[in-house]
């Protein structure tokens, strides 16, 4: 007797909506190639990316600053193998305090050779200062951006 | 104490189990767990399900599908890696509030039936800020794993070492997905995934179910109990970014962690874990991440760590970590803390087989979701007073 | 019981497609809202206990962003993906079980961001339901047509539907623009049909004393098969609400308000029933003449699921503390609340309050 199995494909469609504290955020990357933060009316703390509250002290944010553009890498990987969906690799992908910011901010790392992963590793563990750098036409997403080494 | 568990069953766990439904497997853990408690059905005064990500099992609220008993009061979590410990957590506080004399909790993975895992895992990351990434949780244990061997001096032989020593304790448990000898070596010369992890220090993509029976005090009888002496959940923030600079909790010390360990060992009367604790299933979905966990656990300093992990092997008074084989030996999303629940109640209730160790008055089962966000802890004992 | 649970804050918010707000937005609006509304402080909050589903929220472990929203850092925190009364129920069991003081309980559903018909579609076994294109409105069609066919009084629908109406126009809370209707199938009509909107309910409840206390909560389940279930009947709405009155020990006829979830409005008028407050075929006259019933206006003042359990709850609670507004019912001493999960209300939370 056969067992049975059915195929099935999912694909929900969504519309998330950014809000307008993400969106002032994209349109800050858009129009002006800045990153901004907002800070904690309560711990003071300047967060990125810009965001309405502060879920630590659950209060509301304030002050809008602008970060950067040189930061300094807090972790990173390398990515070796390919997932569906995502770029191809190898990518560097890293965390990374732009100066004035209190938190980190992921996004890829480019310009480096990564041709050996194990070097490229090692150069990265050395925590160099990075550089922000825009693409020539942003569109208002974090895919705007990325670091270089400086 | 006022509960203990007085029964675990469990599936097994695989690849895929192609002959049963979703609702199959769920009876099927039901049933060995009140087989093992020596209860029927209708001794269950509530039933609570643990099923993580829908997307999964490609079956939206799948636990539905199979209601246990007549009636039942019935609630389902859905709390991501710790699933299955909320679920028995959530038991746990029926049973103290006396709003049931005894629950089954069961949990169900039935990640058998996706394609691609990492494209689901990939979706709960947020959609306005880090969706164009891959972001997965293999990068996010990579960006921790990176940092740990820079700031404490771990090694990749070191996350070799810890992956090879839960392969080689799965092939003592029957139920295990991987039955693999893999060394050391073998895992260095796995695929690298993403820098520094290795496709060998990954979990498998596992499918199967677990439940366990949770019993008030005065129902257990002459049932042999694992009571549960301590158990805590403690959230963090989302973005792992925040965490960076957080002062004396960083990205790498997981303070959720350390937190509910703080407080499930104070309920169970812990204050030196590295003596009173025989056996830990521990959850750490790569190798990579258990070294976060034993400065948590309050076993070794942060910066001992990697001599913590050299001393597993030589040193026999140091606890036994994942006899059950871990998360490496099966990990089935939505029940896998509940599986490090229902193995350390079999330790404690010596009732583990050939993957028994010895002499276990305590053991600790670990949960962790999310990028390390949600951490539980559940301490369970021989002994009803701590 | 063991210990006595109150409801220090209440609230309930109800919008749609609002752009400027991020769901996590919406969430933390509420919750401080609620934390506010009991007295302005997070101290001795020690406890999050949410209700909301990965489908809903569009992203797997949703709770990963929102639970932080919810005020649930560094806090024991819970979600659970069923009902928001179900959740409520939870986070009272914390209580008495010692393990909490002072917890918030918050619920939400954002319609706006999903397609919720193919979200229903989604919900029915992929093996023998899901090929016949099913949603959960087919369900409550299916039932209300039995409650016809079993001989129901068919000439209060629209006195029923007319008074649920008014009573989400006059709703403060009510969704008034915008909302979605999906496709009525019949018997049911498209004012019959929920209005879907983008719904965040929270509470905070705790050991103190406060306005509202917790007397009773009562939870019972159906067997997946829908074959297998009571069709227009409810059952598991009947045990549940047995189970919350014995606990609350009170009977149904000395109860003041009654607040009860439904998708339809067929829904709601057996679930009248089914707690033994109407005859069966009656529910649609009481919707239509009883004005305890579903003052805040039912499923048309806005639908989020999961969150409609908890939002019961608070429009209960506003009406017993005596702030529900211009749909304020006098002055209640007990309510009593319901929400359903899914699938095709397969599971049932009732929870019965007194005005302390």
């Amino acid at each position: 007797m056969d067992l049975v199995t059915i195929e099935g494909k999912w694909d929900f469609n969504y519309t998330y909506f950014a809000g307008e504290s993400a969106s002032r955020f994209f349109h800050e990357l858009r129009e002006n190639q800045r990153i901004m933060g907002t800070r904690c009316t309560k711990c003071e703390k300047l967060l990125v990316p810009a965001r309405s509250y502060c879920d630590v002290c659950m209060a509301p944010t304030d002050e809008w600053a602008e970060v950067g553009p040189e930061g300094t890498l807090e972790t990173f990987t390398i990515i070796a193998t390919a997932f569906p969906g995502l770029p191809p690799p190898p990518i560097v992908m890293a965390y990374v305090t732009l100066d004035g910011a209190d938190t980190a901010l992921i996004n890829l790392v480019h310009g480096l050779d990564v041709t050996d992963i194990e070097a490229a590793a090692q150069k990265l563990n050395t925590l160099p200062r990075v550089r922000v750098k825009f693409v020539d036409e942003p569109k208002g997403r974090i895919t705007d951006f990325h670091f270089e080494l400086i | 104490m006022s509960a203990a568990i007085i029964g675990v069953g469990q599936t097994g766990y695989r690849r895929s189990f192609p002959d049963k439904s979703s609702r199959e497997l769920i009876w099927e853990a039901a049933r060995l767990a009140l087989e093992d408690a020596n209860m029927d059905i209708d001794g269950i005064d509530m039933v609570i399900s643990g099923v993580a990500p829908d997307a999964l099992a490609g079956e939206a609220s799948v636990e539905r599908t199979a209601m246990l008993g007549f009636g039942k009061p019935f609630l389902r979590i859905n709390t991501g890696g710790v699933t299955g410990s909320s679920a028995v957590f959530a038991g746990n506080t029926f049973v103290k509030a006396k709003r049931a004399r005894a629950v089954l909790v069961v949990g169900l993975e039935r990640m058998g039936q996706a394609t691609s895992s990492q494209q689901v895992f990939n979706t709960i990351f947020d959609p306005v800020y880090e969706k164009d990434f891959p972001l997965t949780t293999i990068t996010m244990a990579a960006l921790r794993a990176s940092m740990l061997m820079r700031l404490y001096g771990y090694n990749a032989m070191h996350w070799a070492q810890i992956a090879s020593r839960s392969f080689r304790n799965a092939m003592k448990n029957p139920l295990a997905h991987i039955h693999k000898d893999i060394s050391p070596e073998d895992v260095l010369n796995s695929p690298l995934l993403a820098w520094p992890i290795h496709r060998f220090e990954a979990c498998p993509m596992s499918e199967g179910a677990c439940a366990v029976v949770i019993a008030h005090k005065d129902m257990v009888g002459d049932r042999t109990p694992a009571w549960i002496q301590g158990a805590a959940s403690i959230t963090d923030s989302y973005a792992m970014g925040d965490r960076i600079h957080r002062p004396g909790a960083t990205l790498v010390d997981l303070l959720s962690l350390q937190m509910a360990a703080q407080r499930a060992y104070k309920e169970a009367g812990v204050d030196r874990p590295r003596e009173q604790i025989r056996a830990i299933e521990l959850y750490s979905a790569f190798s990579s991440a258990e070294a976060m966990a034993y400065p948590a656990l309050g076993l070794c300093a942060a910066q001992d760590g990697p001599r913590f992990v050299e001393a597993q092997f030589t040193d026999p008074s140091i606890p036994v970590f994942n006899p059950s084989g871990g998360p490496q030996g099966a990990n089935p999303v939505s029940a896998t803390a509940m599986v490090r629940i229902a193995e350390a109640a079999l330790q404690v209730r010596d009732m583990a087989g050939a993957r028994q160790v010895a002499d276990v008055d305590r053991a600790v089962a670990t949960g962790q979701g999310g990028a390390t966000q949600f951490s539980t802890v559940c301490v369970l004992g021989k002994r009803q007073a701590a | 019981m063991v210990e006595d649970v109150y409801i220090e804050g209440a609230v309930l918010e109800i919008s749609w497609a609002d752009q400027k707000r991020s769901l996590t937005e919406l969430i933390y609006s509420t919750v401080s809202k609620a934390v506010e509304d009991a007295g302005g402080s997070y101290d001795g909050i020690d406890s999050v206990v949410l209700a909301a589903h990965d489908l809903v929220d569009g992203r797997s472990l949703s709770s990963m962003v929102t639970a932080p929203a919810a005020g649930a850092y560094l806090r024991d925190e819970v979600r659970y993906s069923d009902d928001g009364a179900g959740a409520f129920a939870a986070a009272v069991a914390r209580i008495e079980a010692g393990e909490s003081e002072r917890s918030i309980v918050a619920a939400w559903g954002r319609a706006s961001e999903h397609d919720v018909e193919e979200l229903s579609r989604a919900l029915f076994d992929r093996i023998f339901l899901a090929p016949l294109g099913l949603e959960e409105l087919h369900i409550s069609a299916l039932n209300a047509q039995k409650w016809r066919l079993n001989g129901g009084d068919c000439s209060q629908v629209e006195a029923a539907q007319a008074a649920r109406g008014a009573a989400a126009k006059a709703n403060p809370r009510a969704l008034q623009q915008g909302g979605f209707r999906s496709t009525p199938a019949y018997p049911l009509t498209s004012d019959h049909l929920p209005l879907w909107a983008d719904v965040v309910a929270a509470v905070v409840i705790s050991k103190r004393p406060a306005g509202v206390k917790v007397k009773g909560l009562g939870l019972s389940s159906e067997p997946y098969w829908l074959g297998d279930r009571g069709i227009a009947k409810a059952p598991a709405l009947q045990r549940a609400s047995e189970r919350a009155l014995a606990e609350a020990q009170i009977g149904v006829d000395q109860i003041d308000l009654f607040e009860m979830d439904g998708m339809t409005l067929y829904d709601e008028a057996i679930a009248l029933e089914a707690i033994g407050l109407a005859q069966p075929g009656e529910g649609m006259r009481f919707l239509a003449q009883d004005a305890r019933c579903n003052p805040s206006g039912g499923s048309m003042a806005g639908y989020g699921v999961p969150a409609m359990g908890l939002a019961r709850i608070v429009e209960a609670t506003l009406q017993l503390r005596g702030t529900a507004g211009p749909v304020q019912q006098g002055k209640p001493r007990t309510a009593l609340a319901s929400g359903l999960s899914v699938t095709a209300a397969q599971t049932q939370t009732v929870v019965v309050l007194e005005a302390a």
